[in-house]
């Protein structure tokens, strides 16, 4: 009992103890906040406020020596029992703080002191050498600030009241400009400055031989006063041959530029971390340096040493960026970046984009001289190494050798590597960073985004190869942090996922040792009901690749726009369309007739669940018509669909529950200035970067934020292709130079040529007709993207048939291209369409349109190819064979033994050339610029052709009843590709259940076969097997895919079976 | 193969068929064989990027005998006069078919409006009334929207007509939004026309409704109010088929007691198309889009689009088929009629079954002439009685001249119009 007693008094005891300690420091910094204050008067504060924070303060006096002033507490006697603490400003002890107890009597005589008394008196002594040293900068910074003024002030009158002030108050900054006065006047070839020069160098190096790495500091006190003595010898040469108003102007500069040199060392030390970097700007910032005006050389030097430190060692990027930043533009980012400890991490592209964009737009005039407002979201960034810092941590640097593993097991181990990420622990400073970039965002929903170090290489666009994660950001801080840490983890395990590896290899990017920094940004937009999203958001190209008008020029521009995030305008979907506008020509629409406004306009919004954490997609009525009212801007969104017609409504107007509402973004187009703006936005951005630009942004409704920014990169199918020159004429097929997108088309197999004379020439409706029925079967049955479509006048034409063959998308949905003819006609050549009947189809699912013109000056059409050349049609469709004067279809293979049709545009020189090659002979330069070899090089077919020569092994015919097994398609044309199916015939001849337990035995092969394939390539599927049935009548009458057996072209391959038991 | 398809010369083979019937009489049909009237003029622009262009315009009016003429106008970028000729020639028929005192006209303005901005547009539809102010209007000609034209640009037109005659006009031309002088109930008017004559149809055959099924090709705004209809006269729509955007093909929705209209409605998009897998879920059963025309049911409806009976399919109609009524225009190619012809069906032709539209943009222009506009009831009593008459008459002159409802139709309009001609003195 006793003994747990006294314990409490103990503990009660140090409890007291604590407080005192901390309310004494607590009175210090009280005092120490004051920056005004004499010396004088702190110490004589200080003396009072330091003997309450010790255990025996009734006894305790302090004595404080600073320089030589000598400050003591009333009462004061020295003793032997006594705490001594050094005053360190700059490294040099300048005084010190003593504690005595004054009566010993009953202390302990070993040491009276508790531990904590002598922390504390060390932090006081710290806190006050801190002190001296900030009044010291601050008093420096006066005094340079005085001379400035003088300098001001005296322009016209003589420098050297100044030159004798510097000399007075800062000996090396006197040093150092005379240094640079010599240095000038050496440059400006003065000759006695020359000759000072070098008798100054013979004599400083016949001192420093002696002693190379040490100056001791006698000597160097010498060194000061010769120096000065020669400094002196340089200002009379200078008031020789300079005017007055010179030399005052350089002391002006260099003043400035001394002040920078702590920054600009800290920026050339390979040694200084980020933290140290971190510092010295901070430094830089309040010291209040940033208030003067830089020379322009200094200022780019240090603007170059900072991108290169944080952003890229890409030449290209610094060139432009060094030219649009200043220091200040640092300050922000410096502070929201997470970093290990001596981090030398950078903060990748995507992070150099938006950085370098905004401060080229933050300054530029749009139209009329108004300013552009651009703004960017709130962002932290997470440098490169600290994804090797989170690995190191947790023991996970193998992951690295995981890109030199096959695909197949890549992307088996990827599952697990996701969970073994987002298992692992984060180290101390990074949960501290991130911790500090959630207060900063606050419940705001954020999306975290990889920002690799391979984005800001040309050529190499990973846009959406890693993963961005948006978060919800809701809940307690706990769960938030949380949510936030399993992104980054998630994230960094995408680095190892099989789609970016085989990216990489594909470019020849494996070796590259891949770094990926982070960004979090806060999601623009606003609460709308139980969702979160901006107003509108998507991309935008300085260069439009889809004219839909001949009015459209390829600097106009184009918008790809969504409401909501911008996720929806960023990839292309097969079912929702953006709304398409070029800024350069806001009034030439993509869609003119309703039909077409209501058939493309979206109809989806993706937005961040705020109530379940979570990112949907969701209908648009769906959510306005519970929260119309909440969304900003939606007049000028959406238009009324009523009777036939599309009207934009003031809001007041608009009825949520009941309107017809479609999205148009008329009102945004033409009752705002948006797209004047974001036409400014894509002039400034591609005149200042020099290159065509892509950004991605977004509006609450209220602001225009920029979040992404990069050169306008090609995606796979829209590369510009080199032209050849050296084709043989006789090989060139057609060559066009009006309205040409990029884009390669290398591996055409099959024409089809409808004769525009001929077309021209039939006479009723129903012939015309036909022809378009007779496309529709010609797409079904050639294989995809191997042929191209050629027509006169306008495809799709709905209204007059005579002026272009009446078709659907459906019907022409595998052309690998779409080409429209305009021959002359009399004196006037008719208008094209451009595809318009169906310009977003053709968009999204990537087929190129490319418009004829071949009466043209120039323009080579070698007619006699399409009308000589053997026509399959006949063969291909029996029932179609009347209509063979009109159409052609020609397998170029075959009547060019063995030749292929590649067809190469350049949008910037505004040509195509179609032409015929073997498809092994490769014309060198195009080949050179071919980034992006294809996926197929995989040589998915191979084994898809292997495994069914397999399953027609084990096929026991007499079990099944079977006839015979073929293939075909792209299987056995060795064109598949990594979603491909293996298309498989099979004559039969069984009974009923045969035919289910046949189905059912090739079932099992087809689910197995999509696994591998699945572990192949990633491409999910319920079956990889195609399998068509047909039976003896089938052949006889030739129907359904009966034709492919003995087909005249692309026929089906048999396979052999297993013999007979 | 040196002649080429010609709109005009087609209109005018059909009608040369006609007039033999009739045995009409030279002058009339040179009188009838071409319009009346043709007007050609140039449209100038000031385009948006400061340029000038001349766009072409015409007006065609075939023949305005029983009243002024009606006709939409074209904005298209490869427009012919043989085209707009051909066109106002059909309007002039399908005007008299239904018998609503009209003549026929056409327009049109050689442009490609996705190449142009809609101020520019608007220049056009200006300009070109401003071309023709003299020659149209309530009592001469009366415009309305057809290809790529819309309400808007009826708008345009309007404004610009009554700011030169300084005055209000809205009966100067059709298709305007309700409340500008738009008539209620057209959005029904095309699909409650077909079942008014297939209704009278049944009477003459009679059958009562309620005891009848029927298929139906299409989902979209015709078949949906005809399908209303028609359940409420107690019919029975086994199936109708209907385009599947994302599968590219179409599909037959099938149930045999009955298809509930407002159920598929409300998983149909916008353009007619009904969701499969939901589809599915609520009983119906999900055939192959060509399955519709096997029915086993009394009336087939092809209400999608031209050509969709053909040589061969016409034969996989049911025996059971009693009537045909062509709510598409032109779904019946000329061979597959030849057969249902043959087989005796009862067929009733597209311009006189799906005549319920241009009756009601004569009722708006009516309206808009006397500046009162009906309640949607009144809209559909009397377009009832015009649909019931016009009915009755081509299946009367069909009994006593003992000719197909097509022919019938087309020799009840000529006839009509020649009569007025002549009516006139002017043969």
């Amino acid at each position: 009992m006793k003994k747990q007693s006294k314990n409490l008094e103990l503990l009660i005891e140090n409890l007291n103890e604590r407080a005192k300690e901390l309310n004494c420091l607590y009175n210090v910094e009280k005092i120490l906040k004051n920056y005004n204050a004499e010396l004088e008067d702190i110490f004589k504060k200080l003396i009072k406020v330091i003997p309450p924070g010790w255990q025996y303060s009734k006894i305790c006096k302090v004595k404080i020596n600073y320089k030589n002033l000598v400050f003591q507490s009333g009462g004061f006697k020295e003793t032997d029992c006594f705490l001594s603490a050094n005053i360190i400003v700059e490294k040099k002890i300048v005084g010190k703080i003593q504690v005595f107890y004054i009566d010993t009597t009953g202390l302990c005589k070993e040491d009276p002191f508790l531990p904590d008394e002598k922390k504390l008196l060390k932090t006081i002594t710290e806190r006050v050498g801190n002190y001296i040293y900030h009044k010291k900068l601050k008093q420096t910074v006066m005094e340079l600030d005085t001379v400035k003024d003088v300098i001001e002030s005296h322009k016209k009158k003589d420098w050297k009241i100044i030159i004798d002030l510097i000399k007075a108050t800062d000996s090396s900054l006197f040093l150092r400009i005379s240094r640079k006065m010599m240095n000038y006047l050496c440059l400006i070839g003065i000759d006695k400055a020359r000759e000072l020069l070098l008798s100054f160098e013979g004599e400083k190096n016949s001192k420093t031989t002696n002693s190379t790495f040490d100056l001791n500091i006698p000597s160097k006190k010498r060194d000061i006063e010769s120096m000065t003595d020669l400094s002196d010898q340089v200002f009379i040469i200078a008031s020789e041959y300079l005017s007055d108003e010179d030399i005052l102007k350089n002391f002006q500069k260099w003043i400035q530029e001394d002040k920078l040199d702590f920054l600009i060392l800290a920026l050339e030390s390979l040694a200084s971390s980020l933290n140290d970097i971190q510092n010295a700007i901070s430094r830089y910032r309040h010291l209040g340096l940033d208030k003067t005006e830089l020379s322009l050389n200094t200022n780019i030097n240090i603007n170059v040493l900072l991108i290169y430190r944080l952003f890229t060692e890409q030449l290209e990027f610094i060139n432009i960026a060094k030219n649009y930043v200043n220091v200040k533009d640092f300050y922000y980012i410096m502070q929201h970046i997470i970093f290990p400890q001596n981090s030398h991490g950078k903060l990748g592209g995507k992070s150099a984009g938006i950085f370098l964009a905004y401060n080229i737009l933050k300054n530029a005039k749009g139209d009329n001289d108004q300013d552009l407002n651009i703004k960017i979201p709130k962002t932290w960034c997470i440098t490169s190494d600290t994804m090797q810092h989170f690995l190191h941590y947790n023991n996970l640097e193998e992951a690295f050798e995981q890109k030199y593993k096959s695909i197949e097991q890549i992307r088996e181990e990827y599952g697990n590597i996701i969970q073994i990420f987002k298992n692992s622990h984060f180290p101390n400073d990074m949960i501290n960073g991130l911790s500090l970039a959630l207060d900063d965002f606050g419940e705001n929903p954020i999306v975290v985004r990889s920002s690799s170090l391979l984005e800001d290489r040309v050529g190499a666009a990973f846009s959406g190869k890693y993963k961005s994660l948006f978060l919800a950001n809701q809940g307690s801080k706990n769960e938030r942090l949380n949510a936030l840490m399993d992104a980054v983890a998630e994230i960094y395990a995408s680095t190892f996922g099989p789609d970016p590896i085989e990216y990489r290899k594909e470019r020849g990017l494996l070796d590259f040792h891949e770094e990926m920094a982070l960004i979090i940004q806060e999601v623009v937009g606003t609460k709308v009901g139980d969702y979160f999203l901006p107003s509108y958001a998507g991309v935008a190209f300085s260069n439009n690749e889809f004219r839909w008008s001949p009015r459209i020029k390829r600097e106009d521009g184009l918008v790809r726009m969504v409401p909501g995030l911008g996720t929806r305008s960023v990839d292309r979907l097969s079912d929702d369309y953006p709304i398409l506008t070029a800024p350069g020509q806001p009034n030439l629409k993509v869609n003119i007739t309703s039909d077409e406004i209501l058939r493309y306009s979206p109809r989806q919004i993706d937005v961040i669940n705020l109530k379940d954490n979570s990112f949907e997609t969701i209908e648009i009525t769906d959510l306005l018509k519970v929260s119309g009212n909440e969304y900003p801007v939606i007049e000028k969104i959406v238009s009324v669909y009523e009777e036939n017609r599309f009207s934009s409504k003031p809001l007041f107007n608009l009825n949520f529950k009941e309107d017809d509402l479609i999205v148009t973004f008329n009102g945004l187009i033409s009752g705002t200035p948006f797209l004047k703006k974001m036409k400014s936005v894509l002039d400034i951005l591609q005149e200042k970067t020099n290159m065509p630009v892509d950004i991605e942004f977004a509006s609450d409704g209220k602001d225009f934020y920029l979040l992404q920014c990069r050169a306008q990169c090609y995606s796979k199918d829209n590369i510009p292709s080199i032209i050849p020159r050296d084709i043989a004429e006789e090989n060139i097929i057609f060559n066009a130079k009006k309205y040409v997108s990029n884009g390669k088309l290398k591996n055409i197999s099959h024409i089809v040529y409808v004769d525009p004379d001929m077309y021209n020439s039939l006479e009723t409706i129903e012939e015309l007709r036909s022809i378009g029925r007779a496309v529709e079967n010609i797409n079904k049955v050639l294989p995809k993207k191997k042929f191209i479509l050629m027509g006169p006048g306008r495809w799709g034409s709905r209204g007059d048939i005579k002026l272009g063959v009446n078709i659907t998308y459906s019907g022409i949905n595998n052309t690998a291209m779409l080409i429209e003819i305009a021959k002359k006609k009399g004196n006037y050549t008719p208008d094209l369409s451009f595809g318009t009947h169906f310009f977003q189809d053709l968009v999204e699912s990537s087929i190129k349109y490319l418009p004829l013109y071949p009466d043209d000056k120039g323009i080579a059409f070698n007619e006699k190819f399409f009308t000589e050349s053997e026509n399959i049609l006949r063969n291909l469709l029996p029932e179609f064979s009347s209509l063979e004067d009109v159409i052609k279809v020609i397998d170029i293979r075959k009547v060019t033994d063995g030749k292929i049709l590649k067809i190469l545009m350049n949008a910037d020189s505004n040509e195509a050339l179609a032409y015929l090659s073997f498809p092994t002979e490769e014309v060198q330069i195009t080949e050179e610029i071919e980034l992006l070899p294809s996926p197929q090089s995989e040589n998915h077919w191979r084994w898809r052709s292997n495994m069914a020569e397999q399953i027609a092994g084990e096929l026991d015919p007499g079990r099944f009843g079977v006839k015979g097994i073929y293939i075909f398609g792209s299987t056995k044309n060795a064109v598949a590709g990594p979603a491909s199916d293996i298309d498989i015939l099979i004559h039969f001849r069984g009974t009923e259940k045969q035919k289910k337990e046949l189905l059912n035995w090739l079932e099992g092969w087809s689910l197995c076969l999509a696994e591998i394939n699945y572990q192949k390539t990633g491409f999910k599927s319920d079956g990889l097997l195609d399998v068509h049935i047909i039976t003896d009548d089938d052949i006889k009458k030739k129907t359904s895919y009966a034709i492919k057996i003995d087909a005249v072209t692309n026929a089906a391959r048999p396979l052999k079976m297993k013999d007979i038991s | 193969m040196s002649r080429t398809f010609n709109a005009f010369e087609m209109a005018q083979k059909q009608f040369d068929d006609v007039a033999e019937i009739l045995n009409l009489d030279e002058a009339t049909k040179d009188l009838l064989r071409n319009p009346i009237r043709e007007y050609h003029f140039s449209i100038p622009v000031k385009m948006d990027d400061g340029t000038s262009k001349v766009f072409r315009g015409f007006r065609c009016q075939h023949n305005d005998a029983r009243g002024p003429g009606k006709g939409g106008i074209r904005f298209h970028p490869q427009e012919t006069i043989d085209t707009v000729r051909a066109l106002s020639m059909w309007m002039t028929w399908k005007c008299a078919v239904v018998d609503i005192p009209l003549g026929g006209s056409k327009g049109g303005v050689i442009c490609d409006p996705h190449n142009l901005s809609e101020r520019e547009q608007e220049q056009i539809c200006r300009g070109w009334v401003r071309k023709i102010a003299r020659d149209v209007g309530p009592l001469q000609d009366v415009p309305a929207p057809d290809v790529m034209t819309s309400a808007q640009h009826m708008l345009w037109m309007l404004d610009e007509y009554e700011a030169i005659r300084g005055a209000k006009y809205p009966g100067m031309i059709t298709g305007k939004p309700v409340g500008m002088g738009g008539s209620l109930g057209r959005t029904e008017a095309t699909g409650y026309g077909v079942i008014f004559t297939v209704r009278e149809a049944l009477k003459e055959m009679n059958i009562k409704p309620a005891d009848t099924t029927a298929a139906f090709q299409g989902f979209g705004n015709v078949a949906q109010y005809a399908i209303k209809l028609y359940n409420q006269l107690g019919g029975k729509v086994v199936c109708v088929s209907s385009w599947d955007q994302a599968d590219n093909t179409s599909y037959t929705f099938a149930k045999a007691d009955g298809i509930d209209v407002d159920a598929l409605l409300s998983i149909t998009d916008r353009f007619g198309g009904i969701d499969k897998e939901k589809a599915k879920a609520l009983g119906y059963e999900v055939l192959s889009g060509d399955k519709w025309i096997e029915q086993e049911v009394d009336i087939l409806i092809p209400a999608a689009l031209e050509n969709q009976i053909t040589k061969d399919n016409v034969d996989k109609i049911s025996s059971k088929v009693k009537i045909i009524a062509e709510g598409a225009n032109g779904p019946t190619t000329p061979e597959a009629d030849a057969v249902i012809k043959e087989r005796g069906i009862h067929m009733i032709p597209d311009f006189l079954a799906n005549a319920g539209g241009v009756t009601c943009s004569y009722f708006e222009q009516v309206q808009c002439n006397m500046n009162y506009y009906w309640e949607k009831d009144e809209v559909f009593g009397k377009l009832d009685v015009k649909m019931t008459s016009a009915y009755l008459d081509v299946s009367k002159l069909a009994k006593e001249k003992n000719l197909y409802m097509r022919d019938a139709a087309y020799v009840i309009s000529i006839n009509k119009v020649a009569q007025a001609s002549r009516d006139r003195g002017w043969i």
